[in-house]
Parts: structure tokens; C-alpha cells; sequence
């Protein structure tokens, strides 16, 4: 091909460099490649995620995905409900509390055994929360749900005490990932152990392998108490975007996906042997309104109007709202209707739908309030007051649609009843760095809720506002009511259930009243799975809930494979791809082929 | 980092650096690198060549042996701009991301029961607790010495996460790299000879409908097809979990995986391969030293292979060096789509944190292949090049 030696010799090198370099890529990646030795069987669940994982140490590790996994490789001492998120037997069987609150004594259930076949006592649990309220690299992920803890005692092995510094009504043994003490005790650093092959734990599944950004293995754990679950393996699998999820459950890769847009889940209704799930979900959207945010002490910071800090105003933005037409039309119906920041998943404290003092969309209403605020029309219909228009910032997340979309419909709403609304559409990070200042009027905000509301209440306590650069708190919406505090401390010590959902129910409805924020709507989670070859999901709530990021092990442990006759081959090239494939080799090399002879023979001419 | 591809010279494009220059007016010589040896057709060609055109003055010394010192002045020269641009790149490394807004910490602390104390606890683990002077000297200390520090969500250090994830990167784009590059030049170069063909008119007009398609776009239609309806293909990953590394399922398997990123990163770059190859055989096929190929008997194959092509080829080369460090960059978007376990997936994820150290480390390793890359190239073609060992 080339008429000079050297260049030609150079070229051949520069092929030959960039070959070996191809080679390099395909050496090194391969070690790093799944570890089981098994092909993907019929009773192998693959998920798709595309969710964070730092570690599988439950004492830092925070994120969603790891966090839903320590769900199902490790038991709590209470667990929570698949039917509505209520208090159940984990590895506790019974328990009890002084009169107080104050002193909690726990039955174990006897007999447990940890997946490595040791056996599991109140002492495990006792050495577990020990680490967590004496080690502060030990309470990286949960140390808040320890806080209230002054000592944890396990007199035999089948009791445990805890006893609080101050009397709680939430049970205090939910949520936290209770581990072997016989195997984390010999471990030097036990907050830096990655703990991502062949845990030990006693949850229905024990995570097997881990290989980041390619997927993860759990195995079914036989020594789990309620019996060996019917899938032999859990496989999360890596889908960087959510498209490529929506092909892989079509074309049967994986065999489950959630978190899927409205639109996703449209275009897979009637895919063949897809079942989708529309799940009632444990999130709440809303608009946070700036009410005048202060730190804990009182001093005011950020840059919200002032007009906002009249309840009238609020209140009036929140009638002038068409809370029902924005769920149907932005949502497309794939969300529930809102009282309050408790969602609807958990009817035992959301605020009930019938209280008076929940008020619908209204335009008279509205504009009488804002009258009565003092905010007088002008000559272009925008309020004045004091010589000053009411404009107000409408701060959302420029790639979420959704946020999107309501400020579209909100801004002619607003300007209904006399407000100029403006959309300053940003990334998520401003968002964030703003909202954290008080450098806002309104915002688009959500938050997932767990089934006991006492968190939730607390971060709208006057004691949970940050200062200024976002430090000391996490507050919900900046806003602090005395009456309601008072509310929340009775509630967080009462005892009695019925009488403890009484204070929720008022605390909930003062925050109604005070409008820090107006709730639009619960999101449910979308959901599709393969039913082809697996059924019986639990959803939680059972009826009409989601089956992934649940309070508990549920969604998984149930799901049985279905029989083979019905499963489908699953993805991979079919045949006619294949004959594709080949085709296009045959054509490629003998085209190389008949150029290099043709080379050769010209060659030879000279 | 983004789409990269499209940050590069646009095919065709007259002003684009080394081909522009290795085009330019005078007349391509293969004489002084010619050996005693060679073919005497060659020697033959730049004689013509040198005499025909109407020279302009440093070309008449083309004979003259280049300068030992020149060289070193060029290299010491071409050393100091890529050095520059290095610590430029570790400063903006360092600085571009602290700008950003939102708080790692709280964003990760977002919407979860954290206490103050947890929240602190985090902070000094992510040294987010020192001043910025003290984090910028830890920075820098740790650049010189290798360590890139450890990334906030896999707890691991950066400069080892990289080395995991460059492995499947070289695959994919190395795969790409060598279709793409063959591929571009073959056509380039029958496009050319063939100029104003109806072979010509197609190979030039798909190659630029491919290269305006936005990577995302085409990698999920691509993915839509071959993945979801017709199920050809995978739908992403590089292997399927649990097959026996280095098993003849294993290798089929990622072979299968690679198919539709590499058709994706080839169809978007090939254009730009093409049309500097088109451009530089175009230029070649009105020299003399054609014609006197042709006197000889030679065939119009033997004449483009032998003597058109290869010289065409030299501007060329130094522009395949430039795209590759742009290649690498692009697979951001691919990888991306087609969830490639590759560092573009890797910053895709740093982003996402965000996770500083990881989000600098990649930042810096990625300009330093492109600035390498473009050191290469300038090098290769004083190599390759005589006319540019004079400048």
C-alpha cells in the first residue's frame, strides 16, 4: 500500500499499537467480571437500578439501593406491616414499655439462627446499637434513630431493655439493621468494612457479590425466620438510563423495573408478558412557601418577600390553586389526591380528608384574602401594596418535567387572582444551595415519608431550622408555630395509639391552616415486571402499594417463579439476528480478503 | 466532556489545525524520506514533483538534513504548551468544582434523618471541615504524588477507580477507534478519487447526516431497535452477571455487549476520518507526479494505492491522533446510554453526587489523554512531515 518502507512500517506499527491497546482494554476489564459461577437460572430476579452504593456496611452506608438491601439481609427488632406500615414482630416477638415511655422491654422470638448457621440472641442486638450510640463512625448512616438511647441491656438472651433519655410513643427498634456480633466484633475498622461478599445477616436475602457500576448478587438465606424465600436470587442489574430499562424489561432482560415517568409506563401498557403497577406511594409533593425562615433562634435570613410571611397571602396562593386539574393534567392521574405532607399509604395518620379545615380550589376566596392581607389590585390586575407589586419567585429544577409543567399552570392561575408568579428554572444543585439560604419565595419540594410521622413532625418543629449556611437543622419549610411544637411533643410521648393519632391529626391540620407549604399530591411509584416468569409481589401497602423501596422485606421474599412451560426465553440474539450478524462478518472479512489479495497481486507486479 | 465530538473541527472545516497546515501550497515530496532502496516510480514522483510546481523558497531546501537543534527547540517548544495547559487543567480541576453550587454533604443529607452530629461526622470524613487553602495544598500534593484522593460514594481512591474503569473504556473506544479510523479513510479515499460520483455524493452526505445526530439520540434509537423490539442485542452493560470471566460464553457475550456502542460512537465520528482523508487525496490528485505514475503503465488502482493515497495519508495520521483523545471523551455519551462500565459512566455518576475528588480526578485524567494526545500528534507529524521540522 505504501510506496516507502518507513511509513509503511509506521503505519503497521500504529495499527499494531492501537490493536494491543484494544487488547490491554479487553484483558483488564475482564478480571473484574461477575464472580458466581452459575448461569442466570429461572428463579434469578433481575432488577434494573441505576442506584448508588458506597458500601454494604449498614452503620455508614446511606444510600437508596444499599439501604433497600440491608431491608432484606438484615432483620430489625420491630418490622413494619406490608399492609399499612404498622408496628410487627421482627425478631422481637412481643413488647412493652413502662408507663412512661421511657423503659422498652423486648421479648425475642427463640431459637433464631444468623444465614452462617450461629445463633442469634438479644446480645447481637444490644452489642449492634452499643457501636451505634458509642462510636461515632458507627452512626454515620442511623445515629439519629439511636439519639434518645441511654442504655441497652440484654439480661438473657432472649430479652432486651432499652431505656430512653427522654419517653418516646415511636418504638424505638424499627429501622435499624441489627448484625452478628461474632462476626463484626472481630473486625478491626468496623466502619470502614466494605461488608460487599457473603454477609452474614438474618434477613431473607444475603448479599453474594457486589461488582460496582455491574450488578448485585443476594442469595436466599435458608436460615431466615419465616421460612427459605422461593427465589434462589435477587441480581440487581446496571441501567444508566431509564430508556435502556424500559428495552431491557421489553426484550426480557431484566425482570423487574421501577421509577418509571408516566410516559415509560404508557408506552409499556399492552407490552407482551409486562404487567405494570401503578403503587400507591410513600413521597408527597408540594410548594414550599417561604413563610419568613429564621434559624432556631429567631433571626431572620434569605431573601423572601415579605408578603409571604401573612398567613392571608399564603393561604390565598394555596385557593388559587387547581390542585385536581394539575394532578390529572401533569400527573396524568398517576398520583393521589393530598391533604398533608402524611401520604395516603398510611391512613392511621394522614390528615383525614374530611377535616374542616381542608378548603378547596377557590378564586373568590382567594382574592378576598388577599384584599383582606391589604393587597389591593392595580391597573394590570397585579396586586399592590405600599407601593410595591406582588411578585413572587417560582424556583424549580429545569430537567424535571414535572416541575416544569406545574409552573406553567401556575403562573396564569396566580395572575387570576392578582399575582405575578415568576418561573426562575435552574439546576437541582441551586435549587438545593438557594432553598438551604432562604433565597426563595416558593419552591417545588417532595420528601419520603417512613410509616411512623414522628421525623417528619419533628423537622416542622421550631427547633429544627438550620442557620443561615444550612447547618444545625433540617427543617421541611423554614417554619416554626409554638402551638404546633406543643402538639408534636404530646404526640411524640402519648402512649395510648388512638389518643397519639388525635395530636398528629391536629398538628397536621395547623400546618394546613398556617400554609407553609401546599401539598399537591402523593406520586405513585410505576412499576413493570416480568410476568412471564415470576408473580406474587407483595405490594405495601398490600392493597394498591409499590412493590420496590419499601419499609421492609416484602415487595421480594414472596415472589415465586412461574412455571417453566410460561417462561419465555428472555433477550439475547435471536436467530435471525445471529444469520444477521454473520452475514455482515462475511461480508466484512471477505471483503478484506479479496482487497489484501488484491493487494498482494499488485505487489508483485512491482 | 460532553459530546465532545462536536467540540472538534468540523469535517471540511479549511481551518482545521495540522490538516490545513499539511495542505497548504506546496508540493507533496516523498524524496528525503524516501531510502536508497525504494521504489524508483517514488523518487521519480518528487523529483517531478519538486521541479514542476512553482516552489515557493523553503521548499527548495527540502534536500538539506534537518537541524539536531530545531528539533529539540520544536519538542522543548510543543512540551512547554502541553505543560501549560496541564496546570491549567489541575487549577481549573481544583477550583471549576468548588464553584458549583449545592453542598455535597447536605445534598446527600437531603431529605434524611440526619442529625447535625451525623452531619458534621460526614464533613470531616470528606475533609469538607478545612479551609479551602489547606484542601486546594492537599490537592495539589496529592496530584504530584499520584493520589487523587478518595471519592466520597465508593470510599475508594479515585486514582484506583480510574484504573477499574479504564479497562472497559480502551475496549469500547479502541474497538471504535480502529473501525471508525478504517472505515473513514477507505471511503475517504474512494470518495475522492471518485469525486462528484453518485458514490461520492452518498458517502459524504450519510457520514454528515451520522456526525449532526446527536449521540444520545442515535445510541437510544439504535438501542430502541436492536434492544427492545427486535431483542438482537443487549440493552446495556458490557456482560451479562454471573458468566465465567474469560469463558468462550464470557467473551461472545461482551462482543455481543460492545455491538451497538461501537456502531453508535463509529456512525458519529467516521464523518470527520472521511472528509480530512477526501480533502488530502483531493489535493494530491492534481500533482505531477500522478501523471508521471501514469506514464509509467500503472493502473488508476495501482495509482491511487501506490502514490496518491499514501501521501494523502500523511496530513491525516496527525488528525487520527487528535480524535482519539476526543474519542475517549465522547464515550461519556455512550457509555452513558448504553450503561458502559467505563470512566465516562464513572463521571456520569461523579456528577450525579456530586463526588469532588472523583468528579477533579476524571476532569484531569481525561485533558491529560487529550493534551498527551495532541502532543503526539504534533510530534508524529514533524516525524512524518520534513516541511514542518524547518518551522
Amino acid at each position: 500500500m505504501f510506496t516507502n518502507p518507513t511509513l509503511r512500517r509506521g503505519w503497521h506499527r500504529c495499527l499494531a499499537g492501537v490493536a494491543a491497546l484494544a487488547l490491554a482494554g479487553s484483558l483488564a476489564t475482564a478480571p473484574a467480571q461477575a464472580a458466581t459461577s452459575e448461569a442466570p437460572g429461572d428463579n434469578v430476579l433481575r432488577i434494573a437500578t441505576d442506584g448508588f452504593i458506597d458500601s454494604f456496611n449498614p452503620f455508614t452506608s446511606f444510600y437508596l439501593l444499599p439501604t433497600n438491601t440491608f431491608r432484606y439481609m438484615y432483620e430489625n427488632l420491630v418490622a413494619n406491616d406490608a399492609k399499612d406500615g404498622s408496628v410487627t414482630e421482627g425478631l422481637a416477638t412481643e413488647w412493652n414499655t413502662d408507663d412512661d415511655g421511657l423503659v422498652w422491654t423486648y421479648q425475642m422470638r427463640p431459637d433464631m439462627k444468623w444465614s452462617d448457621g450461629e445463633p442469634l440472641t438479644s446480645k447481637d442486638v444490644a452489642w449492634t446499637y452499643t457501636q451505634m450510640m458509642e462510636k461515632d463512625e458507627m452512626a454515620v448512616a442511623n445515629g439519629s434513630l439511636v439519639e434518645n438511647f441511654d442504655k441497652v441491656e440484654a439480661p438473657d438472651d432472649d430479652t432486651l431493655v432499652i431505656t430512653l433519655k427522654k419517653p418516646q410513643a415511636n418504638n424505638p427498634g424499627q429501622e435499624i439493621p441489627i448484625v452478628p456480633e461474632h462476626v463484626w466484633s472481630k473486625i478491626d475498622k468496623p466502619g470502614d468494612f466494605k461488608n460487599d461478599k457473603d454477609s452474614v445477616g438474618s434477613g431473607p436475602f444475603q448479599l453474594e457479590s457486589y461488582e460496582a457500576n455491574k450488578s448485585v448478587t443476594l442469595k436466599a438465606n435458608p436460615n431466615f425466620w419465616r421460612g427459605k424465600p422461593k427465589l434462589d436470587e435477587i441480581q440487581y442489574r446496571y441501567y444508566t438510563n431509564s430508556d435502556a430499562q424500559v428495552q431491557a424489561i421489553r426484550s426480557g432482560e431484566v425482570d423487574f423495573i421501577t421509577g418509571l415517568s408516566p410516559e415509560q409506563f404508557s408506552a409499556l401498557d399492552g407490552a407482551e408478558n409486562v404487567d405494570l403497577n401503578d403503587g400507591h406511594g410513600r413521597r408527597f409533593n408540594g410548594i414550599s412557601i417561604n413563610p419568613g425562615v429564621a434559624d432556631a433562634k429567631g433571626k431572620e435570613f434569605g431573601t423572601g418577600a415579605k408578603a409571604l410571611k401573612d398567613k392571608k397571602v399564603r393561604q390565598a396562593i394555596r385557593a388559587g390553586i387547581d390542585v385536581e386539574t394539575l394532578r390529572k393534567q401533569v400527573m396524568q392521574d398517576y398520583a393521589q389526591p393530598a391533604t398533608s405532607f402524611i401520604p395516603a399509604v398510611y391512613p392511621n395518620w394522614a390528615l383525614k380528608s374530611d377535616n374542616p379545615v381542608i378548603s378547596g380550589f377557590d378564586v373568590k376566596k382567594a382574592k378576598k384574602l388577599l384584599d383582606d392581607a391589604g393587597w389591593k389590585e392595580g391597573d394590570d390586575g397585579i396586586r399592590e401594596k405600599d407601593g410595591k407589586t406582588l411578585t413572587l419567585r417560582f424556583l424549580t429544577d429545569a430537567d424535571a418535567p414535572i416541575e416544569q409543567s406545574t409552573a406553567k399552570f401556575l403562573a396564569p392561575w396566580m395572575k387570576d387572582i392578582g399575582i405575578d408568579l415568576k418561573n426562575e428554572s435552574t439546576d437541582v444543585d441551586t435549587v438545593s444551595e438557594r432553598t438551604t439560604k432562604g433565597d426563595y419565595d416558593m419552591y417545588f419540594s417532595g420528601w419520603s415519608i417512613n410509616p411512623d410521622p414522628d421525623y417528619q413532625l419533628s423537622i416542622n418543629t421550631c427547633g429544627q431550622r438550620p442557620d443561615a449556611e444550612g447547618n444545625g437543622g433540617t427543617s421541611q419549610d423554614g417554619w416554626c408555630n409554638k402551638e404546633f411544637d406543643k402538639l408534636y411533643q404530646a404526640q411524640h410521648v402519648e402512649l395510648d395509639q388512638a389518643k397519639r393519632q388525635d395530636l398528629v391529626q391536629k398538628a397536621l391540620a395547623i400546618h394546613y391552616e398556617e400554609a407553609p407549604s401546599v401539598t399537591l399530591w402523593y406520586p405513585n411509584q410505576l412499576e413493570a415486571y416480568r410476568s412471564d416468569r415470576f408473580d406474587n409481589f407483595t405490594k405495601q401497602p398490600t392493597d394498591g402499594g409499590a412493590i420496590a423501596n419499601q419499609v421492609g422485606y416484602w415487595g421480594y421474599a414472596s415472589v415465586e417463579p412461574v412455571s417453566d412451560e410460561d417462561a419465555a426465553g428472555g433477550g439475547g440474539i435471536g436467530t435471525g439476528g445471529w444469520i444477521g450478524i454473520v452475514a455482515g462478518a462475511i461480508i466484512v472479512l471477505g471483503g478484506g480478503g479479496w482487497l489484501l489479495s488484491r493487494r498482494k497481486k499488485s505487489d508483485d507486479r512491482e | 466532556m460532553s459530546t465532545p465530538t462536536h467540540d472538534d473541527p468540523r469535517p471540511g472545516d479549511p481551518n482545521q489545525g495540522p490538516t490545513g497546515a499539511g495542505t497548504g501550497p506546496a508540493g507533496k515530496d516523498t524524496g528525503p524520506l524516501t531510502g536508497g532502496a525504494a521504489s524508483a516510480t517514488g523518487s521519480t514522483a518528487s523529483a517531478t514533483g519538486s521541479a514542476g510546481a512553482a516552489q515557493t523558497g523553503p521548499d527548495r531546501d527540502m534536500d538539506e538534513p534537518p537541524a539536531g537543534g530545531s528539533f529539540t527547540r520544536y519538542f522543548l517548544r510543543k512540551l512547554g504548551g502541553a505543560a501549560t495547559s496541564m496546570i491549567l487543567v489541575v487549577l481549573l480541576g481544583f477550583f471549576a468544582f468548588r464553584l458549583l453550587p449545592g453542598d455535597p454533604v447536605l445534598k446527600i443529607a437531603k431529605e434524611r434523618p440526619m442529625s447535625p452530629a451525623q452531619i458534621a461526622e460526614l464533613r470531616s470524613q470528606y475533609g469538607l471541615d478545612k479551609p479551602v487553602i489547606v484542601q486546594f495544598w492537599d490537592y495539589l500534593v496529592g496530584i504530584v504524588t499520584g493520589d487523587l484522593g478518595e471519592s466520597y460514594v465508593y470510599r475508594k481512591p479515585v486514582a484506583s477507580l480510574i484504573g477499574e474503569y479504564l479497562g472497559p473504556t480502551l475496549l469500547l473506544t479502541a474497538t471504535a477507534a480502529v473501525i471508525a479510523i478504517a472505515l473513514g479513510l477507505w471511503l475517504g479515499q474512494l470518495s475522492a478519487w471518485r469525486r462528484n460520483s453518485l458514490f461520492d455524493k452518498v458517502a459524504s452526505s450519510t457520514s454528515l447526516i451520522f456526525w449532526s445526530v446527536p449521540t444520545f439520540w442515535l445510541g437510544l434509537i439504535l438501542l430502541m431497535i436492536f434492544g427492545g423490539t427486535l431483542q438482537w442485542l443487549p440493552t446495556g452493560g458490557m456482560v451479562t452477571p454471573s458468566l465465567e470471566p474469560w469463558s468462550a460464553a464470557a467473551v461472545v457475550d461482551v462482543i455481543k455487549h460492545l455491538i451497538l456502542p461501537v456502531i453508535t460512537l463509529v456512525a458519529v465520528v467516521y464523518a470527520q476520518f472521511l472528509m480530512v482523508m477526501r480533502a488530502s487525496l483531493l489535493e494530491e490528485m492534481s500533482e505531477d507526479y500522478l501523471t508521471t505514475a501514469r506514464a509509467k503503465g500503472l493502473t488508476e488502482d495501482e495509482v491511487r494505492r501506490k502514490h496518491a493515497v499514501p501521501n494523502a495519508l500523511l496530513p491525516t495520521v496527525t488528525v487520527v491522533f487528535l480524535h482519539i483523545g476526543g474519542l475517549i471523551a465522547g464515550a461519556v455519551t455512550v457509555e452513558a446510554v448504553f450503561s458502559w462500565p467505563g470512566l465516562g459512566k464513572l463521571t456520569f455518576e461523579a456528577i450525579r453526587g456530586p463526588d469532588l475528588p472523583l468528579l477533579q480526578g476524571t476532569f484531569v485524567v481525561f485533558s491529560a489523554i487529550i493534551i498527551l494526545m495532541n502532543l503526539a500528534a504534533d510530534l508524529v507529524y514533524r516525524f512524518l512531515d520534513p516541511r514542518v521540522r524547518r518551522a
